[in-house]
């Protein structure tokens, strides 16, 4: 019997794996006066995001402009922006189409 | 480090609190920051306050939504700021912090950082800044103090 060779899956990254039907998305905007490593600080504390995605969401905010850094529904989407707003980051939310 | 500071000015001591190292007229300067961000939050028509307090609503056509988050969170938002702003005026002279109180001051450096860059027009393009103006030095002094109190909460020193 052949032996099967070994399948790589490919995982997705976990940013992906949010359930996508989830209507509202709240994103972080760049903006030149928010210190990269307060960002970075700020979504570990918020999200418990672990060090490593809080940094990457960072440097999508810093390099491409804007990072989504959650999902849900409106009254919870609304309450991760203010508290984002509480920290002093530029934050917004819109509907996830 | 930043080399504004001769010796770290936060650090995370073995019983979990953070120790202060800060000269007097440091510590007093911050101790004037805020109750004098505290009063412009007092007029909310202050255009350096803009980033203090941004749309929730990335799209225009959630004006409505807008307004309802204007009408029940700007008061709370406030009441935020004002309170980080707090505890930095209490605890300007103490000789360590708790990380609670580290995380008030890190919010209130960069709330002050935020009005006073806004009022600097800090952008990716600084050709137009004038280095030598005293606001700029304390923009530049209170960026790396916060630096150093998100590397001590982060545990890198």
């Amino acid at each position: 019997m052949p032996t099967a060779a070994p399948v790589e899956i490919g995982l997705p990254e976990t940013t992906e794996l949010i359930a996508t039907d989830l209507p509202w998305k709240v994103l972080v905007w760049n903006d030149p006066i928010n210190l990269m490593t307060y960002v970075t600080f700020v979504l570990q504390k918020l999200f418990g995001y672990d060090h490593e995605r809080a940094h990457r969401l960072m440097l999508d905010v810093h390099l491409k402009g804007r990072a989504v850094v959650s999902h849900g529904q409106r009254e919870k989407a609304e309450l991760d922006v203010f508290r984002l707003h509480e920290h002093g980051l530029w934050a917004t939310m819109e509907h996830d189409s | 480090m930043s080399p504004l500071f001769a010796r770290t000015p936060v650090r995370r001591t073995r019983d979990g609190r953070f120790r202060l190292h800060l000269e007097p007229h440091e510590r007093d300067l911050l101790r004037q920051l805020g109750p004098q961000l505290s009063a412009l939050l007092d007029q909310p028509d202050q255009p350096g306050l803009a980033r203090l307090f941004p749309p929730a609503y990335s799209d225009p056509a959630h004006s409505t939504h807008e307004e309802e988050y204007r009408r029940l969170m700007r008061e709370d938002l406030v009441a935020g700021h004002r309170e980080a702003l707090e505890t930095l005026a209490a605890t300007a002279g103490a000789v360590d912090l708790s990380e609670q109180q580290l995380l008030g001051w890190a919010r209130a450096l960069n709330s002050v950082r935020l009005v006073l860059g806004t009022l600097l027009d800090v952008s990716e393009d600084d050709e137009h800044r004038d280095p030598a103006s005293a606001e700029e030095a304390i923009y530049g002094w209170l960026s790396g103090l916060l630096g150093c109190a998100i590397d001590a909460m982060a545990g890198e020193t």
